[in-house]
């Protein structure tokens, strides 16, 4: 007979960064799709206009401001991906490789950008 | 498991993919959680220019056109694109929509009470007075950091 041993649930977790993420969606990300908008609208040069080189410079360069925008990324691609893996089962798909998908493509995502933020800031020091 | 034969016949009502569509609530419902693809958009969005300034050439002193063309890539032709702005604007609206739905569902998902010696609770306003207030804040703050800095 198959003893019954007590688990853990991995839910907090992700609930947890769902609950922030939710937060910032909606405290953070409606001014970042403003500026992108406005950015698109007036197309940057090298160092002027909005989101020019020379302020993304500024901004990456910023050990605070990186990190800020950092955590951005994290949170909200956990955020975004743990509500998708949730609705696949209103779609009747319930298939435990979402998971997989799911949590794994926002854990890659938070790594290759967090590399990537290293490089650049190790680069422009 | 036990060795008696089991008579249960629990009956599982069929649910078909397109249950929600019946509903106008229920599509509201499918509606707010398709703000959570457009805001993995919005996270791509940002993820892709860090991978193009990171592709720029960063080792010399003074940068040209040339040198951060990656970078000037994204910022001019990939977000002026007219279908990347029409998604944006998309994405902003989904985002306000999540906003408003989101602060509703606060107050009944987290009970604030008055003291700690009675169950009176917090009424739902003053919550939602403090997230709009915080959600105003951050606006202003990242709007006047990006207009404001150079």
């Amino acid at each position: 007979m198959r003893p019954i041993l007590p688990t853990r649930s991995d839910e907090p977790i992700f609930w947890l960064m769902f609950g922030t993420g939710g937060m910032v969606a909606a405290w953070v990300l409606p001014a970042v799709m403003v500026v992108f908008i406005l950015a698109g609208i007036c197309s940057p040069d090298v160092t002027t206009g909005l989101l020019s080189f020379a302020q993304a410079k500024a901004i990456l360069g910023n050990w605070f401001l990186a990190l800020v925008l950092f955590g951005i990324v994290f949170i909200l691609s956990f955020y975004s991906l743990h509500r998708m893996y949730h609705s696949t089962h209103d779609f009747n798909i319930h298939s435990k490789i979402f998971w997989y998908v799911c949590y794994g493509g926002a854990a890659a995502l938070s790594f290759i950008v967090l590399g990537l933020q290293l490089v650049i800031y190790c680069k422009l020091f | 498991m036990s060795e008696v034969k089991s008579f249960r016949k629990p009956y599982h009502p069929e649910v078909k993919a397109t249950w929600w569509k019946e509903n106008p609530f229920y599509i509201r419902y499918m509606i707010r959680e398709g703000t959570a693809v457009l805001a993995l958009f919005a996270t791509l969005e940002i993820a892709l220019g860090i991978f193009l300034f990171a592709m720029c050439d960063l080792d010399s002193g003074n940068q040209n056109a040339d040198s951060v063309a990656p970078y000037l890539w994204w910022v001019q032709s990939f977000l002026g694109n007219p279908v990347v702005i029409a998604l944006n604007v998309l994405t902003l609206v989904a985002q306000l929509f999540h906003m408003v739905t989101w602060f509703n569902l606060m107050p009944k998902a987290v009970r604030v009470f008055m003291n700690k010696n009675s169950t009176e609770l917090l009424p739902d306003y003053v919550t939602k007075i403090g997230l709009y207030a915080a959600a105003i804040g951050g606006f202003v703050v990242v709007l006047g950091a990006a207009l404001l800095t150079k």
